[in-house]
């Protein structure tokens, strides 16, 4: 079995990348993808820590996240979908109308 | 036929009756009708007030008084009384109303029933600050005058109305933003918002130290008091007469009020602590103001520069802490309030002829119109303290209390009643006398019906006050009496001369 | 098979919301082609008003009940019930603003209304729950909803920028939240806030879980530095979503924060000294930035950066004081906040790719053109800044009480000097409105909406009367807080 510990220090670091990416990338589906991995590396902790305490909640937690992930995707693709229909670009340093 | 009127909640009645007034002038169209019922409300008001006067009985304590539990979770009350330092300054509100309204018959132009509807708030925003006696109700009411003022002053104003009206606002509000911490932190030290009950309550000396500044800045900066005073001037010139009388007359009267009813009961060691500053601060005012006064060209700014020096005279008069000090600065608040609001309206009634206030434009205009000379003349003669009059009485008694503190306050103070008497005259010369060489004053009319009107109830008082003034001081003086014993009792040090 | 007890009465409000929704999204199709567009719109926005009615009923009658919960998950305990009367109250307006001002930019009015009712259901959800998976669910529901409903105006290249800014910075923070709870739950075992509060360890674990909480409820609460996105998403969106989400998020997610910082498991000295800075903070800068914005809406979205901090003040102060100060300055809030961004709908111009915004300028010479709305505005604007003897100044004397009876008298302080600095932006506009002449850059809607005048005479009949004759509705609040941090 993998130490919970590797595995939790392991999400953290996704989490850092994730987050990292966020605040480096410029389009925004990439970050939309990072936004993505922090929940995803939050899941990973949620089981990891399930298994530490012995209880179901953790996981039940991720499957949660995951569906309202799901939701996330739909519309979030969805926003973005119609901003690229009308600028034909998704780097968001050309989205810029409002401003200050 | 004496009722007994103290069944009545009297107060209350002076209280809300302009919004009343107000409230009804809002189904109303046509311009005689507003001011028909502007006028009578003001008037009705009057009338009401003086019924403070039937009742009244010459003991110190609060009298009138009215107390409802408004708030119960801060245990914040309606709470209202008027005692002999209050009274003249409620009457003195509800006598200016009607004559400010009568003033402004036919100079409004535009929005006349927003003018009339801002007078009538202005006045239930004064007289509340008058009569609260619970410390939030106050600041309610002390805040609230600053909106018809601000209005009045932007819309109706002069050339630099925008600047002048929006730097009272924010300077007025900044001075009392701390005033309403205070208040917050007493009610923490001693669970109660009411004045009656924290006259009673001993106070920690650096808790009142930190109380007595933040509420003396705020005052400081109404009064005003030098170097509080730049907002003044622009205030004073660029409203529209209506707004320089009930400013000058009534709202500067809170601020010296405010030290009266809340300073000096409330924190008596601090008071007497900061009491020298507040003397030198006076004293500068006096003579800045005379001095500057002396080389205004703008009769207004004039009047303006030397309301700062006589309050900074009236403010001596407080901080000597004696009978003499305290009951002069009452009586002198109110007289300044007549001849200061009288002059505005006679700079107004020229102004409205010849649409200048620069003093170089006139001359001689005792031979044009001699009613308006004659009753400026008396009007500047109160101002400057002629025996027989109201400012002598005034002055005279203030002097009187600063010597018994300190001499040196004294020969200081009288230094700007010389100048006061320079200044004053100098612009009455200027103006009355002389050749009547522009060719702009030579057609003027004379003053109207309606417009001796305004001002012969306020050249009454000037005589009555002046004559007779122990009508007013048996009023006042218990009510100082009272209020030295308590600051007595309250404070380390002997208050009683 | 054992299913578990559920007391649905704990969420009837919710369920009527949640019904109505369901009704509004198949509303479409009734009669789809004989009425024209804004009746059918008017119908369906009736049918959700209706709703929002009767699940304020349902949550009045629900007052000064003992509390009751659904596995513990969530509680409709008095302060859930007053938090949803809030929401529904800011819903309401919100849904006057929208009557006729949706039908002009949009033939999808039941996907709107069934979106905004789920915002509502959203809020709701989160001032209830006692614990950290359902809190998130309901913070999604309301942030998805949100992202959607401020995209709305497809025709808008500004919408939907805001709604991207919205969405990304919205999602990052909700990483950042569950991210929170998971800690929390690493370091009990349970994701209960009963449970969280008997077995924190008060250690790392939990300083690094409250704080990543803290993160996610600055986002939507708009504090700096998480603030970015407000200015943005407050200027894109329709007008109706952003007067009604300027007051539902705030007040959400204040309820939550209330519970989370209760069961929390540091200390308050820790927790109240973190949220005194970020009060101060978010005041200062708001204010600061809302002095420099020549857009109304800007101005408001700084604006309610501002009071967000002013509200913050009322939570650093504590459980009982500060909650009840909190929930009065959310329904003052809600008044003057919501008829303040009610005349701004009336002044803004409508186009294609223009920011979709009212100006300041517009505001120009108002009083000459339409001397009530002037007044009215003026009402909003000046409670806004905490002048007496107005709703605004009531909720502020409360904060600031609050601030003062727990030892907080220099927040109280700074408070105070902020609302004095706000009052220059506020008086800004009133200048422009009653002391200039009217030209060019004036503008107002036509014909003006009875829906939105409406709207406005609730708003100002509220912001009047709310702090003069609201003590006794104090003293309720008051009830509910200590009933609260009783438990």
């Amino acid at each position: 079995m993998i130490p919970t510990d590797y595995v939790l220090i392991l999400a953290a670091v996704l989490f850092t990348i994730g987050a990292a990416g966020v605040l480096v990338r410029r389009n925004a589906l990439i970050i939309f993808m990072c936004v993505e991995m922090m929940l995803n590396s939050v899941n990973l902790t949620l089981v990891a820590l399930a298994d530490l305490w012995g209880n179901l909640t953790g996981q039940v937690f991720a499957f949660v996240v995951m569906a309202v992930a799901a939701v996330e995707v739909a519309v979030g693709l969805a926003i973005i979908m119609a901003i690229v229909r009308h600028k034909d670009t998704s780097n968001i340093d050309e989205i810029n109308l409002l401003k200050g | 036929m004496s009722m007994d009127l103290t069944a009545i909640p009297l107060l209350s009645l002076i209280l809300w009756l302009p919004v009343v007034g107000a409230l009804l002038l809002f189904f109303v169209r046509k311009e005689s009708t507003i001011k028909l019922i502007a006028l009578a409300t003001m008037l009705l008001d009057f009338v009401v007030s003086l019924g403070l006067l039937l009742n009244w009985s010459n003991t110190g304590d609060m009298q009138f008084v009215e107390k409802l539990l408004w708030i119960p979770p801060l245990n914040i009350s309606y709470h209202l009384g008027v005692d002999g330092i209050s009274l003249f300054l409620v009457l003195l509100t509800t006598l200016l109303g009607p004559i400010v309204v009568l003033y402004s018959w036919h100079n409004i132009k535009n929005n006349l029933r927003a003018f009339m509807v801002l007078l009538l708030v202005q006045q239930t925003g004064i007289v509340g600050v008058f009569t609260s006696l619970d410390l939030i109700l106050f600041f309610i009411f002390w805040e609230f005058t600053l909106i018809p003022m601000y209005f009045l002053i932007g819309r109706w104003g002069g050339q630099r109305r925008v600047y002048a009206a929006v730097k009272f606002f924010l300077y007025t509000m900044a001075g009392s933003a701390l005033m309403l911490v205070v208040i917050l932190l007493l009610y923490w030290q001693t669970g109660s918002f009411d004045w009656i009950e924290l006259q009673q309550t001993p106070l920690d000396p650096t808790v009142q130290t930190w109380a007595f500044l933040a509420f003396a800045l705020a005052f400081a900066i109404k009064v005003p008091l030098f170097p509080f005073h730049t907002w003044l001037p622009d205030a004073h010139v660029e409203a529209p007469t209506a707004g320089s009388v009930i400013l000058a007359g009534v709202l500067l009267k809170m601020g010296i009020y405010g030290f009266l009813r809340f300073c000096l009961p409330l924190f008596p060691d601090a008071t007497l602590r900061f009491a020298p500053w507040i003397a030198g601060l006076a004293l500068a005012g006096i003579l800045y103001g005379a001095l500057v006064a002396l080389v205004q060209k703008d009769v207004k700014s004039l009047v303006a520069y030397s309301s700062i020096a006589h309050l900074g005279f009236v403010m001596l008069g407080v901080v000597s802490l004696n009978q003499q000090g305290l009951a002069g600065a009452v009586l002198q608040s109110v007289n300044h309030g007549l001849s200061t609001g009288a002059l505005f309206l006679m700079v107004g009634m020229i102004y409205d002829r010849r649409h200048t206030r620069l003093l170089t434009e006139f001359g001689g205009l005792w031979k044009q119109i001699p009613i308006y000379s004659a009753l400026l003349l008396v009007v500047v003669m109160a101002s400057v303290g002629l025996p027989g009059l109201n400012g002598f009485v005034g002055e005279f008694t203030i002097l009187v209390g600063a010597f018994k503190a300190n001499r040196l306050w004294a020969v200081l103070g009288t230094v700007g009643v010389i100048f006061a008497a320079w200044y004053l005259l100098a612009a009455v010369r200027g103006m009355l006398q002389g050749p009547l060489d522009n060719p702009a004053n030579q057609k003027l009319q004379d003053l109207s019906a309606r417009e001796i009107w305004v001002l012969v109830p306020l050249i009454l008082l000037f005589f009555l006050i002046g004559l007779f003034p122990n009508l007013f001081l048996d009023k006042i003086n218990p009510a100082v009496e009272t209020l030295l014993h308590g600051m007595n009792a309250a404070a380390q040090i002997s208050f009683l001369p | 098979m054992n299913l578990p007890h559920i007391d649905f009465s704990v969420i009837t409000p919710e369920l009527i919301v949640i019904a109505t929704a369901l009704v509004v999204m198949l509303a479409e199709f009734v009669g789809a082609h004989a009425t024209p567009s804004p009746t059918r719109s008017h119908r369906i926005a009736l049918i959700a008003l209706l709703g929002l009615v009767l699940a304020a009923l349902a949550a009045v009658a629900g007052l000064g009940r003992a509390a009751t919960d659904i596995q513990g998950m969530l509680v409709a305990d008095d302060l859930g019930r007053y938090l949803e009367l809030v929401v529904l109250l800011a819903a309401a307006l919100g849904l006057l603003l929208a009557w006729d001002y949706l039908p002009q930019f949009t033939k999808m009015h039941s996907e709107y209304y069934a979106l905004y009712l789920l915002a509502v259901v959203g809020m709701m959800f989160m001032g209830k729950s006692t614990e950290l998976i359902t809190l998130f669910v309901s913070l999604e529901i309301l942030s998805v909803a949100l992202y959607v409903l401020t995209g709305f105006h497809r025709g808008q290249l500004a919408a939907g920028e805001a709604a991207l800014k919205y969405f990304l910075l919205g999602a990052f923070s909700s990483a950042f939240f569950i991210y929170g709870a998971a800690l929390l739950y690493g370091d009990t075992g349970s994701t209960h806030l009963v449970d969280i509060a008997a077995r924190a360890s008060g250690g790392f674990l939990t300083l690094a879980g409250l704080a990543l909480l803290l993160v996610g409820f600055g986002f939507k609460l708009a504090v700096v530095p998480f603030h970015m996105w407000t200015p943005d998403v407050y200027q894109g969106a329709p007008t109706p979503v952003t007067a009604f989400m300027s007051v539902g998020t705030k007040a959400a997610a204040f309820v939550a924060l209330f519970r989370v910082l209760q069961a929390a498991g540091v200390s308050y000295a820790t927790w109240s000294l973190v949220l005194a800075l970020l009060a101060t903070l978010t005041m200062t800068w708001g204010n600061l930035a809302a002095l420099r914005q020549s857009s109304l809406k800007r101005m408001l979205a700084y604006s309610s950066i501002a009071h967000a901090g002013y509200m913050l003040i009322g939570v650093t102060a504590g459980m009982q004081l500060g909650l009840s100060a909190v929930l009065f300055y959310l329904f003052a809030y809600a008044f003057m906040n919501i008829g303040a961004f009610a005349v701004v709908s009336l002044l803004e111009r409508p186009g294609y790719h223009a920011t979709q915004d009212a100006t300041i300028d517009a505001a120009r010479g108002l009083f000459a053109r339409k001397p009530l709305l002037a007044v009215v505005m003026a009402i909003f604007l000046l409670s806004l800044a905490g002048v007496p003897p107005l709703a605004g100044f009531f909720g502020k004397l409360y904060l600031f009480n609050a601030a003062v009876q727990s030892g907080w008298i220099w927040l109280a302080i700074v408070g105070m000097i902020n609302s004095v600095v706000s009052a220059y932006y506020y008086l800004r506009v009133t200048v422009l409105m009653f002391m200039t002449e009217a030209d060019e850059t004036s503008f107002l809607r036509s014909p003006l909406s009875n829906a939105t005048g409406l709207a406005i005479a609730v708003a100002m009949v509220g912001t009047l009367l709310l702090g003069i004759f609201a003590g006794p509705w104090l003293q309720q609040l008051g009830q509910a807080a200590l009933a609260f941090a009783g438990s």
